[in-house]
């Protein structure tokens, strides 16, 4: 227990020390990095605890974002009324679609969340009364914490992953509460879960309420630190960059969900100083993990731990 | 809304269906033949009209030829798929999710190939009949439209035979139906999947060659191609190529309706909207009888 403790005060300390000892653009990158956690987290929940492929994160993603910019930008409101009003549009919205398309399974809801996304992405660009269409939002206010104001990345950064970590704990004690409960005993077996009177239909529009509230909240976090929000940020491409997030990392694994963060918002940053040909590198990458890794970096992982572990127990006896 | 107007609608909405009922088609006979829906059917079709385009200029080979050969790069693209990767994941019993993801990962490599190595510019085939055009009360319809037509009512009626007439197609249904089965009637089962992507890849790629003369094609057009084409084969009830067809067609014609009656710039909105709604409200698609597998 005390060894633990020593490990938990060292990762605080080494979180607390990363924006001032690397450069400023992997400071932006840390930010992206937590916010992209937040987004991945609610897809994570879908996945890993009911099975559902969700590629319509960018929606929600868009909706926060636009949101929290026409609050502050063209109302002139106060930040904190964007994140409400992004994360109670989102949640009605998922609510009200989420009924009817949850009933939909397997393939078919992946390719119906896809096309809610490819929906979504067309009216932002058309609705430019709304989202300024391809120009965009410009000039949306840096977060202003009582009269600290969150300008630089190394600010930020601390804002963000403090918000990220409280959106880990509320995901940890959602599947740990009752819900999760019903969540587990629906992935093992939905029938024998029906059978004890456990609404599938509400238990996964739920979930989806709670993943389109932490898309949102992302969204917000980033039209506060790009400034600028734009049609191109809301594409069907981000709902698949989304969904990597879980798979690259581990869709039960909540430290899963930071390494697929880390991984999609790193790795083309570090392919890109080899050219052009990053891209191509990066979906070979994605192919590569899907491959070889079904379990994503954390389940990899995990088999390493025991395989290591079985071959201490090994010398040992 | 004048007649002519109408007609005008209906023509496009035919000539886009027939695209949409070449990937639907593909993408339903790779499901059928393997249970993998294929995030990636919409490349085919760039890989097809793109080898075409490049054989054509760059190459200077004649029309034909050239059409042949981006027909064939689809087909070799898709068995090179099959043997390298599904192949392997399917020893593995790998889920249905984690074949969307490996062909969603492909699609991004294949779209990121074509902007390195070809360039992010789009291009166009000559139409096939040349540039002329028929007007019938007014509504305006290029011979390529009526080229396209034809071609994709032979082709729903080559696969057709196909899978009913021929050995290797039987064989095929065989495959899918009863993999057990057909493997102890001396059925290759993963050969037959094999060539279950080889006729993915062409029915793909024949689709993009075909669409080329009409929309530019360039490295994005893959992923909206995808999903119309999903959006077709899942309203003729997905294990059914020829029901595709049917379903691609009344997509196209949903979208160009929609055109007249709402707005050009909502033709996606629409065109998805039915998708979900007919998802929900119809499972197994609009004909209505073979049954929805895999959801």
């Amino acid at each position: 227990m005390g060894r633990n403790l020593l490990w938990i005060a060292l990762a605080l300390a080494i979180w607390a020390a990363l924006p001032f000892i690397v450069p400023r653009n992997v400071a932006d990158l840390l930010v992206f990095t937590g916010i992209y956690t937040v987004a991945g987290l609610g897809i994570g929940l879908l996945l890993g605890h009911c099975g559902i492929v969700n590629l319509a994160q960018a929606t929600f993603y868009g909706l926060g974002a636009y949101a929290s910019a026409y609050c502050t930008v063209t109302m002139g409101l106060p930040s904190i009324s964007g994140f409400v009003v992004g994360a109670f549009i989102s949640m009605t919205l998922a609510y009200v679609i989420g009924r009817p398309i949850l009933r939909l399974t397997g393939y078919f809801l992946a390719l119906g969340t896809l096309a809610l996304s490819a929906i979504a992405s067309a009216l932002f660009f058309e609705w430019d009364w709304l989202t300024g269409g391809t120009l965009g939002i410009g000039g949306i206010p840096k977060l202003d914490l009582f009269g600290f104001v969150l300008d630089r990345p190394s600010r930020y950064y601390f804002f963000v992953w403090i918000v990220a970590f409280a959106c880990m704990i509320a995901a940890h004690n959602l599947v740990d509460s009752r819900t999760g409960l019903m969540l587990r005993a629906m992935r093992d077996s939905s029938t024998a879960a029906a059978a004890l009177s456990i609404d599938l239909q509400a238990l996964r529009t739920r979930v989806f309420v709670v993943c389109a509230l932490f898309g949102s909240l992302a969204g917000s976090l980033f039209a506060h630190h790009a400034s600028f929000v734009s049609t191109q940020s809301f594409t069907v491409d981000r709902s698949i960059s989304f969904l990597l997030i879980p798979v690259i990392g581990g869709a039960t694994s909540i430290p899963g969900i930071v390494a697929g963060a880390l991984f999609v918002t790193f790795l083309p940053e570090l392919l890109s100083k080899l050219g052009d040909i990053h891209q191509i590198l990066f979906g070979l990458a994605l192919v590569a993990v899907v491959v070889l890794l079904p379990g994503g970096l954390m389940g990899a992982f995990g088999r390493l731990r025991s395989r290591l572990a079985a071959r201490r127990i090994g010398h040992d006896g | 809304m004048t007649l002519s107007l109408v007609l005008q609608a209906i023509f496009a909405g035919v000539t886009n269906g027939i695209v949409y009922a070449f990937v639907g088609m593909g993408l339903s006979a790779i499901f059928k033949g393997s249970r993998v829906i294929n995030a990636m059917q919409g490349e085919f079709s760039v890989i097809g009209a793109m080898t075409t385009v490049l054989l054509l200029t760059k190459s200077g080979w004649p029309y034909p030829a050239a059409i042949l050969g981006g027909a064939l790069a689809g087909a070799l693209v898709g068995a090179f798929i099959e043997v390298a990767f599904v192949r392997f994941m399917a020893k593995k019993n790998a889920s249905e999710d984690s074949f969307l993801l490996l062909t969603i990962g492909l699609a991004l490599t294949l779209s990121a190939s074509i902007l390195f190595f070809i360039g992010r510019d789009g291009h166009l085939l000559p139409p096939l009949g040349g540039e002329g055009v028929l007007i019938i009360l007014d509504a305006v319809i290029q011979f390529h439209a009526l080229w396209l037509i034809a071609i994709g009512v032979a082709a729903t009626l080559a696969l057709r035979a196909f899978f009913h007439r021929t050995t290797v197609g039987l064989s095929m249904m065989a495959a899918s139906i009863d993999a057990d089965g057909a493997a102890t009637t001396g059925i290759n089962v993963a050969r037959m999947r094999t060539f279950t992507f080889v006729l993915g890849g062409l029915l793909g790629a024949l689709g993009g060659i075909l669409v080329t003369p009409l929309i530019a094609v360039d490295y994005q057009l893959g992923l909206n191609l995808t999903l119309k084409g999903f959006a077709a084969a899942v309203l003729g009830g997905l294990t059914n190529p020829l029901g595709a067809a049917v379903g691609g067609i009344t997509l196209g014609l949903v979208e160009s309706l929609a055109i007249i009656g709402v707005s050009s710039s909502y033709k996606d909105v629409v065109a998805f909207s039915v998708l979900i709604i007919i998802m929900i409200l119809m499972p197994q698609g609009i004909l209505g009888r073979a049954g929805r597998r895999g959801g």
